[in-house]
This record gives structure tokens, sequence and C-alpha cells, in this order.
């Protein structure tokens, strides 16, 4: 068992493999030597790491990805399917969406990081600027000559 | 405590680089110089952080809360900066440990080297995956980019131990590779030295070749160039000297143990401080310089080792000649001719000094034997029986066994002593004591049957005997014949056999005909008091030849003569048969002495004797008139019975019988070969042996021609060669002899083409 502290110092008693679906975690581990200690980790709250551990906990056992296999996997990046219990799990409002994906990041749990990054995706796709902007909350800083410029550059993409 | 100050002290995300640097650099410090004190998790999870933050930060682009989708460009400089302090901070770490290595030289430089070798390493493996973050996106992103001279962090320390601390020690005269070298040179001359900083040592040198384009895969260009390319001049240098000098005081044989034990210390050496790559290049140059360079040395010390029977060196010189390009070549060709040698002196030291003929089949084959076994142990013991020498071995006996001092130029004489003595072999009064060593002298016989040329002159020969001792009932067993038999069959398939196997048929035929005929007798009201058996033996299979004169039957023998010569005819209309007096023989019983003998004779013999029943006095000319025997097989028959004593002959042409005949033994044998038989039978062997050479040869040439319609000379006598070779080696007249006859005959004729046949069909 390993236990882990949350920026708002909260603890998690969580199994060791659950704890190393983390590869931070895994590496530390390995690096340091395990004690009693508890492992700090200053960039995650208390509500995130909950889900992220609620995540870590249903996909344990499963195989790691290695580090370099991104680039070679490219039905992993180019699907957008999602499994149905990770579908259920990430249905949450937008702003802990992007609080998880910058947890994946940072713990460097990469499956975690495109179950995400693929929820974004689908969220964007079939939308105009105009609606993205409006669903993310991005003020458009273009002038019209920019903007009517860039249509022009990516009419390939339409339609 | 000072580990949780770490985390506390940890600068915020929006820290300014010369802050975050400073923490870090700390850090970093910490875990390359000073590892050994332990790291907590909280310093870990502290330095990862900030480094984690300092890359995802986006100063430029303001609040956290949208980095995600517009910070690429903000990550970039950030993971640029982090990455150039870093290779600052090795620069100048590597500058202070070679500003101390100076001084040093040898092993304790090596000491000193490996030593921090270990520390640099273990530590940049830890900083490398505390710079996770970097290398996963800026790092990468860069080499995506195609940037040259970009790595992931450890690589990068790898870099720069190379430009900074390697390669100028390096440069002052190859001090690391030399010093290596002075070492493996001071092993070599006996020394004990640490092959773990050998190794150490050794091992950084591949670490250290780097692959621009893939980082995973080795690379020996560093290894190669520092290490491996003097070492093996040196290994070349040294040997080149140490084998001269050695052999210049040595005997070859204490040279091969010699240069057996550097090659597996050389070997060694691979396995215990250098990299796999090193060891073919390596063996490859001290074979050259310990055994081809020695090569003819070697090889004219090969005949002396075979002399004196040196099954080690022998065996030492095969396996380092095998080692290399063509040296086996000389030594095959030299002990087939050993072999042959030694076939011929074997067989010339046997040959008794009155000639040939006083050799007997057993001495002969057991000389040749021997020679094959002593060789052939040889070649499985101290050549591993590899298959060049085991070709050697068969090419010298197939020869000294066709041709040797006691053949002469006759390619028959050894299938002929070899059959006799298979014949000896499977009597009844053979000298082995067990059932196992026939059969182990019969495999033995089988040995050689393999060599022989002329395997049709072996079973001709062989048939005869196995006639004569299966007549004579003298065979041993007929598991041991059927064992031989079923052997020869092995080698040279049915049709070898076919004829020795139908003797057996007849002779079980035989005996049931030989009761049949018994019992229909007994049932007859007056029944012979002559008991009588018989064997019928076919023409086809047998090689006996009826008698070639005249001869009366005597009157005794008659009437049951006349009564088996019904009966079979009766069971068996239209056969024909020729009795063979010849191979017939019977037991007498005497009425006319005191004590009563059985007398075996032959029926030649009882023909004579019968005479004396009725007369005590008998000339030659009355014998010769009674039997009707020539007079020439008469008088030997006489004689033989003169030497026994049964008869007397005083005066000359007159013989009587001799009243006061006495024996040791009831049994008399009279019937004994006549000398001028023994030897008129081989040359009548050879005779029917040319004789069936003739008739095979034509065959051969007719189911040729049949398969192939049209032939030219040259290729059609080679070809009756080859199918022919397994019976015997056909001479080329005989072919061509054989080839006139059958365009007499009509089977084939002359094409229009020059020397070229047509099959006539």
């Amino acid at each position: 068992m390993v236990t882990l502290t949350t920026s708002d110092n909260e603890s998690f008693v969580v199994d060791k493999d659950v704890a190393e679906r983390s590869v931070l975690i895994k590496n530390m581990l390995e690096d340091v030597g395990e004690n009693d200690h508890p492992i700090p980790l200053p960039n995650v709250s208390a509500s995130v790491l909950k889900k992220v551990l609620e995540y870590c906990e249903h996909h344990r056992g499963e195989p790691i990805p290695t580090a370099d296999a991104d680039s070679s996997d490219d039905t992993r990046k180019r699907t957008t399917d999602i499994g149905e219990w990770d579908q259920r799990f990430i249905s949450v409002d937008q702003e802990m969406l992007f609080e998880i994906i910058l947890a994946a990041n940072y713990l460097d749990i990469k499956s975690l990081l495109d179950v995400g990054c693929k929820t974004v995706a689908n969220m964007i796709k079939g939308k105009t600027p105009e609606e993205i902007r409006k669903l993310f909350n991005i003020v458009n800083d273009f002038t019209p000559e920019e903007e009517a410029q860039i249509k022009k550059e990516n009419e390939w993409a339409e339609g | 405590m000072a580990h949780s100050t770490s985390l506390a002290s940890m600068p915020p995300a929006s820290a300014d680089l010369s802050t975050t640097w400073a923490f870090l650099e700390e850090g970093v410090d910490h875990i390359m110089t000073r590892l050994k004190d332990g790291v907590s998790y909280q310093k870990y999870m502290a330095l990862y952080t900030v480094a984690y933050n300092y890359c995802t930060s986006s100063r430029m682009h303001g609040s956290l809360d949208h980095s995600m989708l517009g910070g690429r460009t903000g990550a970039n400089l950030m993971g640029s900066d982090l990455y150039n302090h870093l290779i600052r901070y090795f620069n100048s770490h590597l500058v202070v440990l070679r500003d101390t290595s100076e001084p040093l030289a040898d092993e304790p430089l090596l000491r000193y080297y490996a030593g921090e070798w270990d520390r640099y390493t273990t530590g940049a493996n830890y900083v490398n995956r505390l710079f996770t973050y970097l290398n996963r996106h800026w790092v990468k992103r860069e080499k995506d980019e195609g940037r040259k001279g970009v790595y992931n962090v450890y690589t990068l320390s790898l870099v720069q131990w190379k430009s900074y601390l390697f390669e100028p020690v390096q440069s002052k005269n190859k001090k690391l590779a030399n010093a290596v070298l002075r070492l493996i040179e001071s092993q070599r001359n006996g020394q004990t030295i640490d092959s773990g900083l050998v190794k150490k040592v050794i091992d950084s040198f591949v670490s250290l070749g780097l692959d621009e384009a893939d980082t995973n895969k080795a690379n020996f260009d560093v290894y190669k160039a520092h290490f491996e390319i003097p070492f093996i001049e040196a290994t070349s240098e040294h040997y080149a000297i140490e084998s001269k000098t050695f052999l210049a005081e040595n005997s070859v044989s204490a040279y091969m143990k010699k240069a057996e034990d550097r090659l597996r210390e050389e070997e060694d050496r691979v396995e215990r401080y250098l990299s796999t790559t090193t060891r073919k290049t390596l063996l490859s140059k001290c074979e050259e310089r310990l055994i081809a360079d020695h090569k003819d040395i070697l090889i004219a010390d090969f005949q002396n080792l075979l002399d004196y029977d040196k099954d080690e060196d022998l065996q030492r010189m095969y396996s380092l000649l095998s080692r290399i390009q063509d040296g086996l070549e000389p030594l095959r060709s030299k002990f087939e001719e050993h072999v042959k040698a030694s076939g011929l002196n074997a067989v010339s030291k046997v040959i008794p000094e009155g000639g040939i003929d006083g050799l007997e089949p057993k001495t002969y084959v057991d000389a040749l034997l021997e020679v094959h076994k002593k060789n052939a142990d040889t070649v499985n013991r101290s050549f591993r029986g590899e298959a060049g020498f085991v070709a050697s071995l068969d090419r010298a006996c197939k020869d000294f066994v066709n041709k040797n001092g006691a053949t002469g130029t006759s390619t028959t004489k050894s299938p002929e002593l070899l059959a006799k003595h298979a014949d000896a072999l499977l009597r009844k009064n053979n000298k082995l004591s067990e059932e196992g060593d026939l059969e182990d002298a019969l495999n033995q016989v089988m040995i050689l049957f393999k060599y022989i040329e002329d395997k049709d002159v072996f079973q001709t020969f062989y048939s005869t005997k196995l006639s004569k001792r299966l007549i004579h009932g003298v065979s041993a067993s007929e598991e041991s014949e059927a064992s031989m038999i079923s052997k020869l069959k092995e080698a040279c398939g049915f049709e070898y056999t076919n004829k020795l196997q139908r003797m057996f048929t007849d002779m079980s035929l035989s005996k049931d005909l030989t009761q049949q005929f018994k019992e229909k007798q007994e049932s007859l009201p007056d029944p012979e008091d002559i008991s009588f058996s018989v064997m019928v033996l076919g023409t086809n299979f047998w090689p006996l030849a009826p008698p070639t004169h005249s001869f009366n039957i005597p009157e005794d023998l008659s009437k049951t003569y006349e009564r088996f010569q019904r009966y079979y005819q009766q069971k068996h209309s239209g056969r024909k048969l020729t009795w063979l007096w010849n191979y017939s023989k019977n037991e007498l019983r005497t009425n006319y002495l005191n004590q009563k003998y059985i007398l075996m004779t032959s029926t030649y013999q009882t023909a004579v004797l019968v005479q004396y029943n009725d007369n005590d006095t008998l000339s030659l000319d009355e014998l010769i008139a009674a039997t009707n025997l020539p007079k020439d097989t008469m008088l030997q028959i006489l004689s033989v019975l003169v030497k026994a004593k049964i008869l007397i002959n005083e005066e000359q042409d007159q013989y009587d019988l001799n009243p006061n005949f006495k024996s040791k033994k009831i049994r008399v044998n009279l019937n004994q070969p006549i000398k001028a038989e023994v030897k008129a039978e081989a040359s009548e062997v050879l005779k029917s042996v040319d004789e069936d050479r003739k008739y095979v040869i034509q065959a051969t040439i007719v189911r040729i021609m049949k398969a192939r319609k049209t032939m030219k000379n040259q290729p059609l006598i080679a070809e009756v060669t080859v199918q022919l070779s397994q019976r015997f080696t056909p001479k080329i007249p005989d072919i061509k002899k054989a080839i006139e006859t059958l365009l007499e005959k009509e089977y084939i004729e002359r094409a229009e083409e020059k020397d070229t046949f047509n099959y006539v069909a």
C-alpha cells in the first residue's frame, strides 16, 4: 500500500499496483525505493485524484503502454472510440474534464490522457468555429481579414 | 527536516527561469554527486513537479485554464531553457572530473574512470526520469521535427561524457585504451588482473557508441575505433612472437597444447569482459597467428603422431586445423596414404614363406580387419568421425582390401578368401564359443564385404561354400546362416541373395520328401534294409555339377535308387532327376573283421568296396570294369583307400582287402576331398563368375538400350559401369565384347551416326 497526499492535504491509501498506473509514481518508487512516507502530489487536488484513482482501480492489471508506443500505434491516434465504462466515467462537467486531463498528463497515465483528449475531440467534431468558441468560452481575437484568410487556407478541410 | 522543506521551498509554477533552475540545479547536483545520501519522496516529487510546471506553464498566453489548447510555442521555449541548463550543468561537472583524472595513468586512471562512470550514469538515469516531461514533449517534438543533436536527457549525459571526458582523456596518447591493453597484456603474461574493472571500462566504450537515428540501437563505433582495432592489433603481435618463440623451444605436441589453451583463454576473455561482437574477429586473428602461420610444421608432424598412436595429439591437431580454411585437407590425404600403407604392410606380414597358397583365410581377414578397426577407431576418437576422414578411410580400405601383396593384380582373391573365411565361421566346428561371437564375426565380414569390388565373385564362392555346408550338414546354425544372408541382402539387395535363399527352401523340402518316401517304403511289403535320405536341389540355384563320366550304380543301391526314381516321377511327372554321385555318401558296416567298424564313404568308394564282398583280391582293370569309373578317378579313390589301410596295394595294379585293418575309432571317415578337386573348385568358381559376368554385362546393355533407344558408345560404357559397380567393376574390353556379341545377335544395331547404337525391338 502507498499513501498519496494531495495539494489540499488529503491522504489516499491505495494498492501499489493501482498507484503504479501512474508512470511517474512507478518510476519514483523504482528509483527511490519504497518506504512508509506519503507521496506528495502537489499538482493534484483531492476531488480530481479521487476520480483518477477510480479510473486506475478499474483498469488495474492492464498492460501499460510504453513511452514510445504512441508514434507507432496509429489506431490509437485516429480512433475516437472510447470504451463504454470509460465513456460513463468521463461524463463529467467541463472543468472536471480538463482537470482530469491535466492530472493524467502530470501523473503520466497515457490511457487516461487519451480518454480525456478523445472526449474533447468528440465535443469539437462537427461544430463551427463560433460554436466551439461558445463551448469553450473563447474570445474571438481574429480581425475579419485574418478570419477570411484562415477560412481560405482551410477550404480543403471543409465539408 | 531538510526534505520537507524542499517541497515547501518549491518555486511556484509561475516562477522565472533563474529561480526555477536554481531549485532544480541543487537537486540535480545532489543526485549526480551525493546520491548515496538518498532522495526523499518529497524531494523527488518537488523536482519533478517544478520541471513539469516550468514546461507546461505558458507565460506567453496568460492563464493556465487555456494552456491546454494554446501553449505549444511556449512549451517549446521553456523546454529548450531547461535543456540548455542541463547541458551546461553536465559540462561543468565533467570538466571537474577531467581535471581530477589529469595526473592519473594506467590502473589508477581506470579505477577512477570506472568509479566515476558508475556514479555518473546512475545519477543520469535518475535525472532522466525527473525530466520525463521534458523528454516526452520538448525533446520528442524537436526530434520529430528532425533537429539533430537533441537527445533525451540520459543520452545527452552520455554525449556530454564522450565529448568532455572520454575524448579529451583518450586524445592524450590513447590513455584509456592503452591502459586497458596493458592490463590485458599482463594478464596474457600470467598476471592476475581485475577483470571487473576492465569490463566496466570496456562496457562504457560500448555505451558511448550512439546511433543518431535510433538511440536504442547498439552502435559499436566508439568501441571499435578506440578499443577493438588496437586490441586486435596487439593480440596479433603478441601471438606472432609468442608462437614463434614457443615452437623454437618446444615440441609440436607441446605447442598444440599451448595453442589450445591460448584459444580457450581468448574465448574466456570475450565472455569475461569484451563485447561478444569481438569474438569472431579476435578468434580468427588468433587462429591465424597460432595455427595458420604454423600449419606446415603441424602437418609435417602428423605422420609421426599416427605412427606412434598419439591419440590425444591427433585429436588436438584435428581440432586446431579444423578451425582454419583448408586445414584438414592435407591431413585427410595423408591419413588415406597411411591407412593404405598400413593395410599393405599388414598383409605382406601374414603371407607365408611358401607363397599365398598357404595363407589361411582367417589370418588374411583378421589382418585386414585389424587395420580397418584401428584406423576407424582413430577416425572416431581423434577426428570426431568427420565425414572427410571417413571417406579417406573408406577409399584407403577399398584400395588395400582389393589389391595387396596377397592378391597381386587379381581382384578375385580377396572375395574368395573372405567367402572362405565366412564359410569357416559358419561351419559346425568353428572355434567360436558363443552365438554372439559368431554374429560379431559375421558383422566383421560385412565390414570388409562393403569394400569388396567384385561382389559377384564373393557371391559365387559363398554359394558354393553354402551348398557344401548344406549338403554335408555341417552348418553351425540355421539362425546364423539366415542372419548372414539378411546382411548380404541389406547390402546388395534381394537379387543378390535370391539363390541363397532358394537353397534353404530346397533343403527343407528335401527333408519332407525324405520323410514321406520313408513312410511310403515302410508301408510296402518288402522294405529295404537301407536307410536312405535324399536332397532334391534345383539346378538353377545350386552351383553343383553332375559327374562328367559314366558310373555303374552298385547293385546294393540300385533297388533304392529305382524305387525313389519311380516315387518321384509319380509325384512330379516331367521333372528330370540328375543324380550327383560325386556328392553322395554312404555308411558301410564291416562284417569281415573282429571289430565291427562303420566306414563313412563316398558313393564311388562304396562302389569299389562292395566289390570286395565277393572277392579278396581285385586288379585295377577288374575294378574299373565293375564300376565303369574312369581310370584316373579310380586311381585317386584307390589311393585314399590304400592310405587308410582298408586296401593293400603290394603288387602293381592289384588291390587286396586288408584282413588286419585296425582303427582307434569305430566310425572311420574315408570321405575326404581329393586335393586336385579342391584346387579345381576355385578355378571352376572363377570360370563360372566370368561366364556369369558376360551375361550380366549383356543383360545390362540390353536393359539400358531398351530404355534409351539410342546411345553413343562412351556414355553406354559409362552407364554400364555405374550400374554394375554394385556387383563388380566390369573391364572395358569385356563391355566392348558384349556390345559386339549383341550386334551379332541383333539386339542392337549401329546407327548412321558414328559410334552410336540403336536398340532393335
